[in-house]
């Protein structure tokens, strides 16, 4: 069938829902924001409404917070490149075989866990250590169906953060990060008491220090020197979210679409398992990775808002403001809606320049 | 024998780090148990569990530690929630998969450029829509309502993307077939073409009931009156007028969190499938 213009008319019945939503909420309101950010535009009636020219755009290169923001935001994506080097250790790790070879022994292990398990956990809580208890007992669940079902099973465990992701989960670990009762510092605080380590456990959420505290940045970055806090904790969180995820998953259907022909090559030279995966998975895997980085640089550029919402209304002294969140509090709590598209629209400029130079040398380094 | 070692070894390392991982949510079953005066205490079991928690959020019974009831309502927000995630899922997969049908399926002169345009727009950065979006929802007297909290997620360039990569698999000999036995481009689509990318509606119902489910954006900004709240805005008012209630935050949290949990049990096959493709080959 050619192409023809009859074809138009059917086309549109099939488009005409969709393409009237597109239009209404997509390209008008691209539209608007980029028109907007050359006015006065204002949420308060007060304010008339007035062209301005480039001049929102010459007090944002003048904003000190601007900066400050951008830092910030660049800093929460140190973690990124943690996370995907996690996701690519947790996926070849996985994609290995599980399975037991003698169907006996398999059920002779799970036979032995069972009462293990079940032996272990009745004693500590009769012993009274409740916690030690539930952790045996999870422990115990969690390697049955490992053993039953192998790799499977542990994928769609280290899914469910990713999987759950959202205000909930970050909610909650505003809790684990509490410095007086939550989790993390409990933990922390037993392990200095074995080792005998006399040291206080990190503020988190609460204090201004980072591990590149110890730069000599402007003094508006309100820098805490080095050490742990909120910034490190929204990291923390975001590789606990991430590793686990789509990104394993994505590397996964990578690993399993190389072709063995190419491992048996590499024995039959004799490779080490290091040269295995240096020389053949890494490069084998490249398209995967050059996808994940260009789409996790696009959301970390865009990323923090829930954080800051949630966990530390942007604080403390505004270290964990990124620059979505700098654009919501312009527009929301300011009212200032053209000043917040232009610094939407730099952040745009930004990510088009980014993905535009991953693409280039992305691209070659792939091919 | 040694490989059978080393295989247990390996489903050792992973049963730890699987633990660890999920040991944040064992942490908050946990809480969401306990009563308000074990909080502080460092345990993952209450040593009185207090299951009358979840009771006091769904506004069944007193909090035990104010003797008051809660000032707000969670169970509409959980029907809110779904509702909303629900209506915009539909809406979504019904235009995704007719504008895909045009955009595969259908020959017009023009095609590849709008397309083009479509994929363009996936690139740009919510935050860059959120303001104007905000005013046009001013303008339409929508701010406050639940049109207003539908309309604007269900028209997904990505859920277009998604069924036309699907759709692009299908042979072109049953739409010959197809239109050699008469029918129309209508029944084609509803009869033919739907049926074979099921699997593809599958996984955008999953990740477009997911995503919308979790919205935390949007509602909040929405959102005025505290009926039309949804679960992740609804969450902010554990931490906030209240005090801090922990428990009740924790006991929310995990209902909040338990549909998800569900849904993926039952649907992971799907979902992987989904983003594989999305991904992929994207």
């Amino acid at each position: 069938m050619k192409s023809s213009r009859k074809n138009i008319g059917i086309a549109l019945l099939f488009l005409a829902p969709n393409l009237l939503g597109f239009m209404l909420f997509t390209l008008v309101p691209v539209l608007l924001s980029l028109g907007g950010s050359f006015t006065t535009w204002s949420l308060r009636p007060s304010v008339p409404l007035e062209f301005v020219g480039f001049g929102n755009y010459i007090s944002l290169f003048k904003d000190k917070n601007f900066y400050f923001f951008l830092y910030n935001t660049v800093y929460l994506m140190l973690g990124i490149p943690i996370s995907i080097a996690g996701s690519l250790a947790l996926a070849v790790v996985l994609n290995q075989k599980f399975e037991f070879k003698k169907k006996n022994t398999q059920v002779r292990n799970e036979l032995f866990l069972a009462m293990l398990i079940a032996g272990a956990s009745m004693t500590l809580w009769i012993a009274g250590s409740r916690n030690l208890a539930l952790v045996a007992f999870t422990l115990g669940i969690v390697a049955l169906l490992g053993f039953r079902f192998g790799s499977i099973s542990y994928r769609t465990m280290l899914y469910l953060p990713f999987f759950t992701a959202g205000a909930g989960t970050v909610l909650l670990w505003s809790q684990l990060f509490n410095p007086n009762f939550g989790l993390i510092n409990e933990v922390i605080r037993g392990i200095f008491a074995v080792l005998h380590i006399n040291a206080e456990a990190p503020g988190w959420l609460t204090s201004t220090k980072s591990l590149l505290g110890f730069l000599p940045l402007p003094s508006h970055f309100n820098n805490g020197g080095f050490g742990l806090g909120a910034r490190e904790a929204i990291m923390f969180m975001g590789i606990w979210g991430a590793i686990g995820g789509n990104n394993m998953l994505l590397y996964l259907a990578g690993l399993s679409s190389i072709s063995p022909e190419l491992y048996e090559a590499a024995d039959i030279d004799g490779a080490s398992n290091w040269q295995r995966f240096r020389h053949i998975t890494v490069p084998q895997l490249a398209p995967t990775t050059f996808f994940i980085v260009v789409v996790s640089t696009i959301g970390g550029l865009q990323g923090g808002f829930e954080q800051a919402r949630l966990m530390t209304e942007g604080g403390p002294a505004g270290i964990t403001t990124t620059l979505s969140y700098y654009i919501y509090t312009q527009g929301f709590e300011r009212l200032d809606l053209g000043y917040g598209c232009a610094v939407a629209w730099v952040l745009f400029l930004m990510i088009l320049g980014i993905t535009l130079v991953n693409w280039k040398y992305g691209k070659a380094e792939v091919d | 024998m040694k490989r059978e070692v080393q295989l247990f070894f390996k489903h050792c390392g992973m049963i730890v780090f699987v633990v660890a991982m999920i040991l944040p949510f064992l942490w908050m079953a946990g809480t969401s148990f306990k009563p308000h005066s074990e909080v502080e205490r460092a345990s993952l079991v209450p040593d009185s569990p207090q299951p009358q928690n979840y009771a006091v959020v769904l506004k069944k019974a007193p909090d035990a530690f104010t003797g008051k009831f809660l000032d707000l309502d969670f169970g509409r927000w959980y029907l809110n929630s779904v509702l909303i995630a629900g209506w915009v899922t539909a809406l979504q997969v019904m235009t995704s998969c007719m504008a895909a049908y045009a955009f595969s399926r259908i020959n017009w002169p023009g095609r590849d450029k709008v397309f083009l345009l479509y994929l363009g727009t996936m690139m740009i950065p919510g935050l860059v829509l959120m303001l104007p979006n905000y005013q046009i929802m001013v303008s339409l007297h929508l701010v406050n309502t639940y049109s207003g909290l539908i309309l604007p997620a269900a028209f997904s360039a990505f859920g277009t993307f998604l069924m036309r990569q699907f759709m692009g698999g299908i042979s072109k000999s049953y739409d010959e077939a197809a239109f050699i036995d008469g029918a129309t481009h209508l029944q084609l689509f509803l009869e033919v073409i739907l049926p074979l990318v099921r699997p593809g509606m599958v996984s955008l119902v999953i990740l477009s009931f997911m995503g919308n489910y979790q919205s935390f954006f949007w509602p909040l900004v929405m959102v005025k009156d505290d009926y039309l709240r949804t679960i992740p805005v609804g969450l902010l008012s554990f931490s906030g007028q209240y005090g801090q209630q922990t428990e009740l935050l924790m006991a929310a949290t995990l209902m909040s969190v338990a549909p998800l949990i569900i849904l993926f049990i039952v649907m992971q096959k799907q979902l992987v499938e989904g983003i594989q493709l999305g991904g992929v080959k994207g």
